[in-house]
């Protein structure tokens, strides 16, 4: 039904991509590994202090684009990104853009979770620590404390914040990431599937903590679980082959879908 | 029948088994119309080790015993005095009693001798008939057992699975066993030079002079003037081991930074292995290299500058030995840097590091144990290494913390001890086990270490 080797076919994504409070403005973004074409002329705005959520079957280009919007895809020697992604009207692909802050602006949240080997404290006072925020050492405690007291892990680690974060369980490992992603203050939160790899109530507990962060952060939320992006986020875009399918207000694309392969999708005849 | 002969029969005996079992199992399953259990080469394989491998086994047990139970038959026919004698003639005399044998003569030999040869002949060509017989019938006998029990229904895999496992385990029983032997010796040894010289002396001692040894240390007019103080060579060792080290650390771990972090897949894949082409050089080509082209440098260098060097000096030999182990770190320390998961990176990256802010703070802390480890290698490495020492740094014992003298090591002086003629019981030979044996120990104890911080380094993430 798609063929990516075809000549650049018309976007129509259902659904209106633009916001009026737009954080992120995404315009004809195309992403190719090597050859392969990854993201196909994907256009989508992304609205500020409100979740939006990325679902579709594996394999159709979330990770990719949620990579594209802090210039994570760099790493991949492959992947090459064209069009834009403006942040506050600034291209982050221009040349003069410095990674570093900007990645320091946009956080970001992994699939699996990546504790440093590292204590507790560390691995929180990391970001801190070479973006030079903190003045003094209290400064730096406050800091930790107040990203620990966000991530909702505070009072479970608190005695043990010199102990390794490795050692925490999986579910506070991923509250634990949050917490280092929040200390560095960033304005936007990317998540790629945060909670796949833990248990419901684990899931529940980074749930509950993703809707407070929203009213702070800009997040954007990977999920492979309709009840999870159905349960978190505001809006929710909807990914098939490389291509924006749908997008719309989640309660709206859930309970009404206008695209066949959305339908299939959130009914469960596809994927 | 010689060995080579019986050897191949026995293996001609194996193969007309392996197609006898295979002709047997497929004529079998024919006339049962039954699936064999195992696929049919298994049929044949069974059949096959049994018909040789005992077989090889008595051949080797023959070939390693006759020697040493025709020695002791044949003792019998030698004259009393040299019975009675010491073990070394003892020793002498049966050997030119087996050249005899074998038709190798010197000289006119006595009667006595060339009838020990004639019983020695026969006895030999009795054993032989034996290890023939023998080998034979187990290869013939065991082989028809293994043949007789193929049906279809016999689990033939699994019999063939359990020979393969049993094997398995008899060669790394034998690489242990190798090993184990080769330290009793040393330890042996050992033992029996410090009967001779006290371990305080060994230890503690400052000056090693091992050359004034008579035939045997007391009593022979000299004791005293030889000493084995072996602190000067331990130190020489470490001098040296410390100037490679301070060569090969940093520009190996650079290296496999470099490597592993910035380089591209493709400079990756061929500066890799042109390093480890370095681990490949022979020794010996280092060791001149430094002699006649490090050595005068570091002379003229140090001359020009108004110090007064050591043709041969510790320094030479210590910064090529330290060209020689920058493979060692780094191909090592490469491994263990690629093997940090690509994750913590992601996340040192993902918080806005650059990248040498995440290789410091992130991947060389992950790293560290097992970088660690790679040095301990080095070390090891620099501690044994002989060759470059011998060409390079000299002979002389000195006791000297100056890199630009002329110092020796522990394994350049067993070189030489252990070269030219020396005498078995002499002090002076056995010193060589002792300094061996203190040198297995060093090695072992930063193997260890080694081994416990690896260890440790697997329980840092996930
Ligand atoms: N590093 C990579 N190199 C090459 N192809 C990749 C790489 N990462 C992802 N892809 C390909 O890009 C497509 C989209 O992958 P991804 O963004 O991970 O999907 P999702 O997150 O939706 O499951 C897939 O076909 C995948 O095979
Ligand atoms: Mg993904």
């Amino acid at each position: 039904m798609d063929n990516f080797n075809g000549i650049e076919p018309p976007m129509d994504t259902v659904g209106n991509i633009r916001v009026n409070n737009a954080r992120i403005m995404c315009n004809n973004v195309f992403v190719h590994y090597s050859d392969k074409r990854a993201i196909d002329n994907l256009s989508l705005d992304i609205e500020a202090q409100k979740v939006t959520a990325f679902i579709g079957p594996s394999g159709c280009g979330k990770s990719t684009f949620l990579r594209c919007l802090n210039r994570m895809n760099d790493t991949i020697a492959t992947c090459s990104v064209t069009g834009e992604i403006l942040l506050d009207n600034q291209d982050i692909y221009a040349p003069e853009i410095d990674v570093v802050p900007l990645r320091a602006r946009i956080g970001m949240v992994f699939q699996k979770a990546n504790p440093f080997p590292k204590s507790i404290f560390d691995n929180v006072a990391y970001g801190p620590k070479i973006h030079g925020l903190a003045e003094s050492k209290s400064h730096l405690e406050n800091q930790v404390e107040e990203a620990l007291r966000r991530a909702g892990l505070w009072e479970e680690v608190k005695d043990r914040l010199d102990q390794p974060g490795t050692g925490l369980s999986g579910g506070q490992q991923q509250r634990l990431c949050i917490a280092r992603t929040i200390a560095v203050s960033p304005e936007i939160i990317l998540m790629d599937e945060p909670c796949s790899a833990l248990d419901p109530i684990a899931t529940a507990k980074i749930e509950e903590l993703i809707e407070e962060l929203s009213e702070k952060y800009t997040i954007v939320i990977v999920t492979h679980s309709m009840q999870q992006a159905a349960r978190v986020s505001h809006r929710t875009a909807y990914f098939h082959l490389g291509r924006l399918i749908e997008v719309g207000a989640t309660k709206e694309l859930f309970t009404s879908p206008h695209h066949k392969l959305t339908e299939n999708y959130i009914t469960g005849r596809f994927g | 029948m010689d060995v080579r002969t019986l050897i191949f029969l026995v293996g001609v005996i194996g193969l007309s088994f392996y197609f006898l079992g295979r002709y047997r199992i497929v004529t079998q399953s024919a006339q049962a119309v039954q699936r064999p259990h195992s696929l049919l080469h298994y049929y044949g394989l069974y059949p096959f080790f049994l018909a040789i491998i005992p077989s090889c086994f008595i051949i080797a047990i023959m070939q390693v015993a006759d020697g040493f139970v025709l020695s002791i038959l044949i003792e019998q026919y030698l004259p009393a005095d040299i019975r009675g004698g010491d073990e070394f003639n003892k020793t002498i005399t049966l050997s030119r009693i087996e050249n005899i044998a074998s038709g190798v003569i010197f000289g006119s030999p006595e009667d006595w001798l060339i009838a020990a040869a004639n019983k020695w002949l026969i006895w030999s060509e009795r054993a032989q008939l034996t290890t023939t017989i023998l080998a034979i019938s187990s290869s013939i006998l065991l082989g028809s057992y293994a043949y007789m029990k193929v049906n279809p229904g016999f689990r033939s895999r699994n019999a063939v699975e359990q020979i393969i496992l049993v094997m398995m385990m008899f060669c790394s029983g034998v690489a242990i066993l190798t090993t184990i032997g080769i330290i009793f010796s040393v330890i042996f040894e050992s033992l029996r030079f410090f009967a001779l010289v006290s371990p305080m002396e060994f230890l503690m001692g400052l000056t090693w002079n091992p050359q004034f040894e008579g035939a045997e240390r007391a009593g022979s007019g000299q004791e005293g003037l030889a000493t084995y103080g072996s602190v000067p060579l331990f130190a020489g060792t470490f001098l040296i081991s410390a100037i490679a080290l301070t060569v090969a650390v940093p520009v190996g771990l650079m290296a496999a930074i470099y490597l592993s972090e910035y380089a591209s897949p493709r400079i990756r894949a061929t500066v890799k292995p042109l390093m480890e082409i370095l681990a490949g050089i022979p020794t010996v080509v280092y060791g001149f290299f430094a002699a006649l082209t490090v050595a005068p440098l570091v002379r003229g260098a140090g001359e020009s500058i108004g110090l007064t060097v050591a043709s041969e000096s510790a320094l030479a030999a210590g910064l090529v030995m330290g060209i020689m182990i920058i493979p060692f770190v780094s191909s090592l320390s490469d491994d263990v840097i690629n093997a940090v998961p690509q994750s913590l990176r992601d996340a040192a990256l993902g918080l806005g590091s650059t990248r040498s802010e995440m290789t410091k703070q992130v991947v060389l802390p992950a790293a560290l144990p097992g970088i660690v480890a790679s040095v301990l290698l080095a070390v090891s490495r620099a501690v044994g290494e002989t060759m470059i020492v011998v060409m390079a740094a000299g002979l002389a014992a000195n006791l000297s913390a100056n890199p630009l003298d002329a110092v020796t090591t522990v394994t350049a002086q067993i070189v030489t001890i252990l070269v030219g003629d020396q005498e078995f019981e002499s002090a002076k030979t056995l010193s060589a086990f002792a300094l061996a044996l203190t040198l297995i120990v060093i090695t072992l104890v930063l193997n260890l270490i080694a081994l416990q911080i690896v260890k440790k380094y697997r329980e840092q993430y996930d």
